[in-house]
């Protein structure tokens, strides 16, 4: 149990009102039941374990071979995924597991689904390239092809017309360049030799000119482009192709052309000059290509099978691993005993689970046929504990609003259990308006209605902070349709809804409306702003006096329930001290003042008085003993005020001085005589390293706490003045969101209706539409949210948070699916 | 009087619904206070409200001028 003493005789208790009480356990689990009861422990997820080894790098670590077949085995299950992910799979969803595979068989398995999956991914890449090939193969045949015949009807019309002149026998076998010195000159006959392929389109250009720069114009190039693109066999994109066909004459240019051939990435094919074996050619590789395209089919289709299965099992696999991971990790956090066998845990859990952690060690006990059973005790230490808050869903957004200021310190106060309905409250004073928020509840029942289905799926950033937020919101909008209805406006109209207005004319004939004005001549209007105000001269005179003096009213309201909060921790923790010379002083000081000027606001309310506050407050400091005259509220007034001006006076130094003097007199009075701390009584039969210390040795510097405490004082007394004032932003927002509303209802909605014409107002509403949603109802529900969060976090929480403590994060299988995604 | 009256109101309203509360999700003493807590929190910052509304326009001290052309 902790130090902390476990006061709270005051009051009963409430549910998050303090963190639950936790408890160093520590638990001795001998070696055969370890894995099994890591994972019920795992299941029940409500310990959070202490890093036992951490002076040890993971490497050294009692399972660090496991963890890295664990980190294998994730690495093949992503590399699945990503195969899934380009075939165009997508794993189904997590089903019930349909049995329990232990680690190792599914190690082998994913083996040999790995090598599978690669082979048949390197084969079916050695096919498609010799696919590729042959389909280029056969293109070069056929335009290749069609050079040649172009180019021999074309000769042969060239022999027509030179036979016309000459009249050698000649006919179509005779080679189509005739060499003059072929017939006498065998030796020196220039045999002219030619090589076809593919150039990309791009090098197309640059590749003719290289050749003929090469050569020195001794080559003959044809190109042919060709209409669609081809899949490169090496690259495996398709690429835009033109088929070449060149002619040279001697070894030294042959060997030139082939590398520059294999520079431009121009692949060659074989090609010959005979039209009978070009046709043979061509029926052979169209042959070739239809069966390779078959067996590609049929290996795609095995891979696509294979992946399918592996789609269904991916995510009860993925989960198994991540647990089998998180469990080694945890057995690496506990100390091991070679001698005895065992492991030593020692963690921080709440009390409340000791029955279900004993269960769960029974169960592993007798699943794993240990013939020892785990030991459970509870350790004493002063160490701070872990926060832990019971939440539910709805209270679990509004635990995180408070956190993310700072995480309660153990059993302090949480301002969570108010924020629930302060937060709403204050956010709803700013934005009141019950057509928008009417709107708000619209949206936010959506959410609420489709929470299973939102839950499962994968959100968007923005979307997952509003979908957590729904509850928030749902009250957000509940508040707001109250105020709304209190400063009567719906999209900044009022409504008479309760009663007649209360402001009537003069006169019969209402000739003073627009001058002096009308006058109360019915009851006051009973539940809200009246609407006669909505559009008169005077109304922002008397709302905004309205507004300050409530915001006021209720800041001084919330600062109290901080100071009262303050009381109640000094309370529980048993420290008369803070409520003696810490609340007492603050309370006398914040009500000296600023209670009395709300109590003078409500004075003047009631009696119609035309005091002037300003000149009141002001005079109180500056000229207490003057005459009030005409600012009299009440009669005995400036006694009151010099009374409470001279207990703030008093309670300034009241707060500073006497607290380190005592707490400097408490530590003399608790180390008087203390040489030696005593041995803490440790019962245990193992030896296990005392890493508890008790922090006897406290230091206490005298000068420290003196200005810790005059740091504190200054705070509190600046901070009355500058919080108050801060409160007023509840005034500002508010009249900025009313008047906002009003421009659009009147510059847009009611201009629009003037002009008698369907499409204009039709444009009208639309415009009027995404103004109110954008701007009011996302802007500044943005900045209403904003703005009250910042009220409860620094003007509410400073009077009595202190929020430096750690929050609970237990060892759970639940949480791990959070955490990895 | 209609300050008194329709304060009474209120308080009557934080009753009942802090018995609505009650009946419809009793979960042990603890979370009952909470419950309890929430609702009269709730009551007590409406009825703030209104409050402050309705005594701010009890005696006015300035009064509505219509604006010309209404």
């Amino acid at each position: 149990m902790a130090n902390h003493g476990g006061g709270g005789g005051c009051c009963p208790p409430m549910d998050l009102f303090r963190s639950e009480p936790m408890q160093l356990v520590q638990i001795i689990i001998p070696i055969e039941s370890a894995h099994l009861t890591a994972s019920y422990l795992g299941d029940i997820g409500l310990i959070q374990f202490k890093d036992l080894n951490a002076e040890k790098s993971p490497f050294q670590r009692t399972y660090a071979a496991q963890i890295k077949r664990c980190g294998e085995m994730a690495r093949k299950l992503r590399y699945f995924k990503d195969q899934m992910s380009k075939a165009g799979f997508t794993p189904s969803v997590l089903t019930e597991t349909k049995g329990d595979i232990s680690l190792d068989d599914l190690e082998v398995k994913l083996g040999d689904l790995e090598a599978e999956l690669i082979e048949i991914n390197s084969n079916s890449e050695k096919l498609e390239r010799g696919y590729n090939e042959l389909v280029e193969y056969k293109l070069v045949l056929q335009k290749a092809g069609e050079f040649f015949k172009s180019a021999q009807t074309s000769a042969v019309a060239q022999h027509r017309e030179a036979a016309s002149d000459q009249a050698p026998e000649e006919s179509l076998e005779t080679p189509l360049l005739t060499n003059q010195e072929s017939k006498s000159d065998q030796g020196k006959q220039v045999k002219l030799g030619f090589l076809a392929g593919l150039v990309p389109k791009a090098k197309a250009l640059a590749f003719e000119r290289i050749l003929f720069r090469a050569t020195r114009g001794n080559v003959f190039l044809e190109q042919a482009a060709l209409d669609e693109a081809v899949v490169d066999p090496s690259s495996g994109e398709k690429v835009e192709k033109n088929v070449f066909l060149v002619f040279f004459s001697g070894e030294r240019a042959k060997s030139k052309i082939l590398k520059i051939c294999e520079a431009f990435g121009a692949n060659r094919y074989p090609f010959v000059e005979d039209l009978v074996k070009q046709e043979q050619s061509i029926t052979e590789v169209s042959g070739k290509i239809s069966e390779i395209k078959t067996t590609i089919d049929a290996g795609l289709l095995h891979r696509g099978n294979l992946l399918q299965t592996i789609g269904e099992q991916y995510e009860p696999w993925s989960l198994l691993v991540r647990r089998e991971k998180s469990i080694y990790h945890t057995l690496n956090m506990l100390s091991i005993d070679v001698t005895k066998k065992c492991l030593v845990a020692e963690g921080w859990s709440p009390i409340y689970a000791t029955e279900q952690i004993q269960d769960a060690l029974e169960q592993a006990t007798i699943d794993s046929n240990s013939q020892v059973g785990a030991i459970f005790q509870v350790l004493h230490t002063k160490e701070m504990p872990p926060t832990f808050f019971r939440t539910n869903k709805f209270t679990d957004s509004f635990q995180t609003i408070v956190d993310a200021y700072g995480v309660a310190k153990y059993q302090e106060a949480n301002p969570g259990v108010f924020t629930v309905v302060t937060f709403p409250f204050l956010f709803a004073v700013m934005f009141g308006d019950w057509g928008h928020g009417i709107c708000l509840l619209l949206a936010t029942l959506y959410l609420i209605v489709k929470e299973k289905k939102f839950s499962s799926q994968k959100l968007g950033d923005i979307m997952e902070m509003t979908f957590g937020g729904r509850y928030v919101i749902l009250l957000m909008s509940l508040f707001s349709i109250y105020t709304g209805l209190i400063y009567n406006e719906f999209f900044s109209v009022p409504f008479e809804l309760f009663s007649p207005s209360a402001y009537v004319c003069r006169d019969a004939a209402c000739s003073e409306a627009t001058t002096i004005g009308l006058i109360k001549g019915r009851d006051t209007y009973p539940f809200g702003v009246d609407p006669a105000w909505h559009g008169s001269r005077s109304e922002l005179p008397f709302l905004n006096s309205l507004k300050m003096k409530m915001s006021i009213l209720l800041g001084v309201t919330q600062m109290n329930l901080g100071i009262i909060m303050s009381f109640f921790n000094a309370l529980y923790f048993g420290n008369a001290v803070n409520i003696w010379f810490q609340f007492i002083p603050q309370m006398i000081f914040l009500n000296g003042l600023f209670g009395y000027l709300s109590l003078l606001i409500i004075v003047k309310w009631c009696t119609g008085s035309q005091a002037d506050l300003y000149h009141v407050m002001i005079y109180m400091f500056l000229g207490p003993t003057d005459d009030l005259g005409e600012n009299q509220l009440f009669p005995n007034q400036k006694t009151v005020q010099i009374t409470l001006l001279l207990l703030a006076l008093i309670a300034v130094p009241w707060m500073l001085l006497p607290k380190p003097f005592i707490l400097k007199a408490q530590h003399n009075r608790r180390h008087q005589g203390v040489s030696y701390t005593p041995l803490e009584g440790e019962d245990e039969s193992l030896q296990v390293e005392a890493n508890h210390d008790s922090h006897d040795h406290e230091e206490f510097e005298f000068s420290e706490v003196f200005v810790h405490q005059l740091i504190h004082t200054i705070e509190f007394v600046l901070g009355a003045v500058s919080n108050t004032a801060s409160y007023l932003r509840l005034w500002a927002l508010s009249l900025a969101h009313s008047e906002l509303s009003t421009v659009f209802y009147e510059k847009v909605l009611l201009l629009a209706w003037g002009y008698n014409n369907v499409i204009i107002l039709i444009i009208g509403l639309i415009v009027f539409i995404f103004a109110t949603v954008g701007v009011l109802l996302v802007m500044e529900t943005l900045s209403a949210f904003l703005h009250a969060l910042r009220l409860h976090w620094v003007e509410f929480q400073n009077k009595f948070y202190e929020g430096d403590g750690y929050k609970f994060h237990p060892f759970s299988f639940a949480l791990l699916r959070d955490d990895d995604e | 009087m209609g300050f008194i009256l329709t304060t009474l109101h209120f308080f009557v309203i934080g009753i009942i619904a802090s018995f609505c509360t009650r009946i419809c999700c009793n979960k042990g003493p603890s979370a009952n206070l909470f419950h309890f807590t929430l609702v009269i929190t709730a009551t007590v910052c409406c009825w703030m409200m209104w409050a402050i509304v309705y005594l701010a326009q009890m005696n006015p001290l300035i009064v509505p001028i219509l604006s010309e052309g209404e």
